[in-house]
């Protein structure tokens, strides 16, 4: 505006402001701001209502040598963990099946939308019905293998798959990699469809077995697409609250080894008895220091990787 | 590999490979199945014995299950949060990402920074001081604190921010100024049709994942009157009347998943394609 | 200019949009229309002033609609239940108070969230209204638990809640060859005792129990936490030991407390996949016939449970499940005293109608016609008015073989210690719990467990003082 020679072809931009504004506004408000009230709280000892008075550190150290913090944090990544494996593994698998030259399989259009049926169905109706079919002496899924077992003149003792400690995790890492692993496939499949279908053919007229195929060409082309898939999941993953904590009770034998990070941070957030928010408060930061250092070490291996295939190929080329 | 070429091999291992991709297909299937089936038996049968044959208390189930709460009203609900949020995220998004994507001022670059680093934040760090948000501004027990944030999606904006900028031409929109365009008749009559695709895919996930969403409603509704679909579902945990008949449970988890599957019916298409497209935009 | 003109309706929008939500209470219809009327009253406006006067009470408890109905009924007067389940309610309440929620005129509290909604100041003063005329009227536990930590009452109950023993009167004839309260009291008197019973039961081809949960009511005699120190004393290890013996001795149905098999063991014999099945020798066996297979798993063993450990509310949730076995039941004492839930109703101190609000819950627990409406309409539940249980002594339930229920109640009722009763309860109660079943399932030793139960004390309330 100050001169005209910026007037005439500039002056649009200011329009900017204008289609960001509505976003910035309601981002400050709904976004930054809480962010920057739940820090301000963890240095506080809020509890339910009254006046934060400032307490520094304190929360935080707190959280540091509060085992169960740490227990929650490992029941997190544990489950987390064994749903990721099944959950990607079962993913690659489906994918090298259908992007097989060979076989070329064919239903991929049906398969897929038949695996990723689980994912729209709300994990709290999951939880349910899962909860119910897993009852320990009453649930469908017991009688089924009790009756197998039968027929082959074997007994089975019921398994109490959400009740004991060895069990409940797993089974919701397994119920939530039923999930997710449609999704993953999806994600995967098309990365390997964006691949020139050139690259195989040229390797297959170059003698190259499947899993050489595989191993050279696919899974390098789509790896970014598993840095995205890996990197979303364990933001995800370690916020894991609705499944774990709708399929236990707090005094089940099985609490200990399910109560995720997140619940944890419910019980002293919400939970009417336990609330103590500035706790709370540095719990949600304690993880978050934790997601940010977990994604920063993902992408330097990742990164590291990348470094050493450069380097590898500039000494080929020497 | 050795069998390579001879056709019988060929045929029996590609055989079980469909038998093996059936068998998982009926893994996620069944659940539903028999979710389905139980919804149909009383809960007297259903703890005494197990079947895929439909029963005949369907209605016995129904009654009770109405008796209890109005799963209606929770789907009414679910829709009056729903519908609002994917509007608003689709069309202020698409703003926001054709503001950034471009216009040039002084604050885009910081914008553009906020939301990449607010992408990569867990939303478990804002819900203490958005709750306390809500309760300062008596917003607790009302739909507004799960709309009106939908206006500010980031990562929304960055996956149409990318968009944009590879669908739009900004040659279009230079044509257009010499025309004597407004901007705001650029953004709804040109460049909004042409990301169309972009924003009805983030749209459908959008809404996938509002329907769904069960923390935050639980967290701000009080009143079941006002609970959306999976808070009222998880009620039925602490239902103990209701626990008597598991039928009635069944019923109710099976009803509160037939509206996402017709969705789903009609778009899977796009569904699928924006969960692809997703993949390999990022 | 027309980008000026823009901006200032994109971001009057967006604040009209941030305001519109800081101005509403964010309720529909007619929750804000009572609010306005409301604010045009005093806080003091007194409920024969007319207008729109209807309250609006939360609760946990479906009795209260019932009491509603009879109030508007009665009085004429409009009132307004939102229930909300129970294990959803001191959260759902917190959070709504705590963010300013003006709506519910009547709070509602079992006496385990009671002491922390008192901290909270959540519950009006009900001396300010004279609550304390009433106080020799009230069976005395249920007026004391009403009281905060200063002697304030602040919530008072329609119902006492002493906890007996429901035990099924054919069954104990059979095994016993008596089924009077007083002979099968006997069985329950204390823990090694119950095994024995249990034991015997067994051999019958019965369970004692459907769950190992159900001597819980009558588990520990003292407070979990006294002068802010943590208490578990000798009868806490003892129900432990118990419900270990029960569980892991397969004396129970294996039902947990309020689930589908618990609520079907009520009415007849349940089947139940045990550990002593025997190998199946039956080649036909054939899951995937449905129909076949319906036949092979109607031979499931089956059990049919004995007894049940539950407040005096309990009538109410046998009588809905019975079915064919109504008649056939008794209620004896059981090992200890004890007592569980009861609903106290007070005035939300955020309410804007507190006379008319104190109204409603002077009708509720302090009139004695609405009293023997209650016991008539319920078809057995306790009420909390002296002379009304009085009154109702040689009322005979049929249900429970025409036993007198209420002289029963009373009786048990005079033995209740109010004082056990701390905000703790719930959270240390679970934790317990949890080492509990940590033991019986084997995932942990006894030392190990509670070890772990202290652990959890000390980590969720670093305040309280912990001596191992």
């Amino acid at each position: 505006m100050k001169t005209q020679k910026s007037s005439r072809l500039s002056r649009y931009n200011r329009w900017g402001y204008a289609f960001v504004a509505p976003f910035s506004i309601v981002f400050l408000i709904f976004s930054v701001y809480p962010v920057l009230r739940t820090l301000y709280l963890s240095f506080t000892d809020l509890k339910v209502m009254g006046t934060p008075h400032f307490i520094g550190f304190a929360n935080y150290a707190r959280v540091f040598t509060d085992k169960f913090f740490w227990r929650a944090l490992g029941n997190t990544v544990r489950i987390w963990g064994v749903n990721i494996v099944l959950q990607l593994g079962l993913a690659f698998l489906l994918t090298i099946v259908f992007s097989d030259m060979k076989y070329k399989m064919k239903g991929l259009p049906f398969f897929r939308i038949v695996y990723f049926l689980p994912n729209l169905i709300a994990a709290t109706s999951v939880a349910f019905l899962f909860k119910t079919l897993l009852d320990w002496r009453y649930g469908t899924f017991n009688i089924i293998l009790h009756n197998i077992a039968q027929a082959f003149h074997k007994n089975y003792i019921p398994i109490d798959w959400l009740g004991t400690s060895n069990h409940a995790g797993y089974v919701i890492a397994v119920i939530s990699s039923w999930m997710w692993f449609g999704n993953s496939f999806i994600m995967l499949m098309a990365g390997v469809q964006g691949i020139s279908t050139d690259y195989f053919e040229a390797a297959r007229i170059d003698g190259a077995g499947r899993w050489t195929i595989f191993g050279k060409i696919t899974l390098p082309l789509i790896r970014p697409i598993l840095e995205y898939v890996a990197i979303t999941s364990l933001i995800g993953g370690l916020q894991m609250f609705d499944l774990p904590f709708l399929m236990s009770s707090p005094s089940s034998a099985a609490y200990g080894s399910v109560q995720t990070v997140m619940m944890y941070l419910y019980k002293f957030a919400f939970t009417s008895g336990t609330v103590q928010t500035g706790f709370a408060s540095a719990i949600a930061y304690t993880l978050f220091m934790i997601i940010l250092l977990v994604s920063i070490f993902e992408l330097y291996l990742f990164r590291k990787d990348d470094r050493k295939e450069a380097k590898e190929e500039r000494r080929k080329k020497k | 590999m050795k069998r390579q070429g001879k056709p019988v091999g060929f045929v029996v291992n590609k055989t079980i490979l469909y038998i093996l991709l059936i068998l998982l297909a009926a893994l996620c299937i069944m659940p539903f199945l028999l979710m389905m089936v139980n919804a149909t038996r009383s809960g007297v049968e259903i703890s005494h014995s197990f079947s895929f044959v439909p029963g005949k208390s369907l209605g016995a189930n129904y009654r009770q299950l109405s008796d209890y709460f109005n799963i209606y009203r929770g789907m009414l609900n679910s829709v009056i949060v729903a519908l609002p949020a994917t509007f608003l995220t689709a069309y202020f998004s698409a703003m926001t990402a054709y503001g950034l994507a471009f216009y040039k001022f002084k604050t885009n670059k910081l914008i553009f920074v906020s939301i990449l680093i607010f992408m990569m934040i867990p939303g478990q760090l804002s819900l203490i001081g958005f709750y306390q948000l809500c309760t300062k501004l008596h917003m607790v027990n009302s739909y507004l604190p799960l709309i009106l944030p939908a206006i500010a999606s980031p990562g929304t904006v960055y996956f149409l921010r990318q968009y944009a900028i590879s669908v739009v031409p900004r040659s279009l929109m230079e044509a257009a100024r010499l025309d004597g365009a407004s901007e705001l008749y650029i953004f709804h009559r040109i460049v909004l049709p042409l990301m169309q695709p972009g924003v009805a895919t983030m749209a459908i996930m959008c809404f996938i994942g509002n329907w769904n969403n069960y923390l935050l409603p639980m967290i701000i509704l009080n009143k079941k009157e006002k609970f959306t679909l999976p808070v009222l579902i998880t009620t039925l945990n602490a239902a103990t009347d209701l626990q008597s008949n598991q039928g009635a449970i069944y019923l109710a988890v099976a009803i509160s998943v037939i509206p996402i599957l017709i969705v789903f019916c009609i778009f899977s298409r796009q569904i699928i394609g924006s969960i692809a497209s997703g993949a390999v935009k990022e | 200019m027309k980008f000026k003109k823009f901006l200032a309706v994109a971001l009057t929008a967006a604040m009209a949009l941030s305001m519109a939500a800081c101005g509403s209470t964010g309720d529909s219809g007619s929750a804000s229309t009572s609010d306005s009327t409301a604010a045009g009253d005093t806080a003091t406006s007194d409920s024969s002033s007319g207008g729109d006067d209807k309250i609006v009470v939360w609760t946990l408890a479906k009795d209260l609609e019932q009491f509603a109905d009879h109030y508007k009924e009665k009085t004429g007067k409009e009132v307004e239940t939102v229930v909300i389940e129970p294990a959803d309610y001191p959260t759902k309440v917190q959070t709504a108070l705590m963010g300013g929620e003006s709506e519910p005129d009547v709070i509602v509290g079992e006496p385990q969230m009671l002491q922390d909604f008192y901290d909270n100041g959540f519950f009006e003063d009900l001396d300010q209204f004279g609550a304390q005329d009433y106080a020799d009227q009230v069976v005395d536990y249920v007026w004391k638990v009403g009281q905060d930590a200063d002697g304030v009452q602040r919530a008072i109950s329609y119902q006492i809640t002493p906890a007996g023993i429901y035990y099924r009167r054919d069954i104990a004839k059979k095994v016993f060859g008596t089924d009077d309260p007083e002979e099968i009291g006997k069985l329950f008197k204390d823990y090694n005792t119950i095994l024995q019973t249990a034991q015997t039961l067994k051999d019958a081809g019965y369970r004692i129990f459907a769950s190992d949960g159900e001597m819980n009511y009558f588990s520990g005699d003292s407070a979990w936490v006294v002068d802010n120190k943590l208490n578990v004393d000798q009868s806490r290890y003892d129900y432990m030991d118990l419900a270990v013996k029960l569980y892991q001795d397969d004396y129970t149905a294996y039902a947990s407390q309020w689930s589908t098999p618990w609520y079907q063991a009520m009415s007849g014999p349940i089947p139940i996949l045990s550990q002593d099945i025997q190998s199946g020798s039956d080649d036909s066996v054939n899951v995937w016939d449905s129909e076949n297979f319906e036949e092979q798993t109607k031979d499931l063993p089956k059990t049919e449970v004995f007894a049940y450990g539950l407040p005096s509310w309990g009538v109410l949730t046998l009588r809905d499940n019975v079915k064919d076995t109504s008649g056939s039941w008794g209620v004896c004492a059981g090992p200890s005293y004890g007592f569980g839930g009861g609903t106290f109703i007070g005035i939300s101190s955020q309410s804007k109608k507190k006379e008319a609000a104190w109204d409603f819950i002077k009708f509720c627990t302090l009139d004695e016609d609405t009293a023997d409406w209650w016991i008539e309409k319920s078809e057995g539940d306790v009420v909390s008015l002296k002379s009304v249980l009085e009154k109702h002594k040689d009322d005979e339930n049929p249900v429970y073989g025409n036993e007198k229920l209420y002289a029963f109640w009373l009786q048990q009722a005079e033995g209740i210690d109010y004082s056990k009763v701390t905000k703790y309860d719930k959270v240390i109660g679970d934790a317990w719990g949890e080492a509990i079943s940590s033991i019986k399932t084997g995932a942990s030793d006894k030392d190990t467990a509670i070890n772990n139960f202290y652990d959890t004390v000390a980590s969720t309330y670093p305040d309280i003082e912990i001596q191992r």
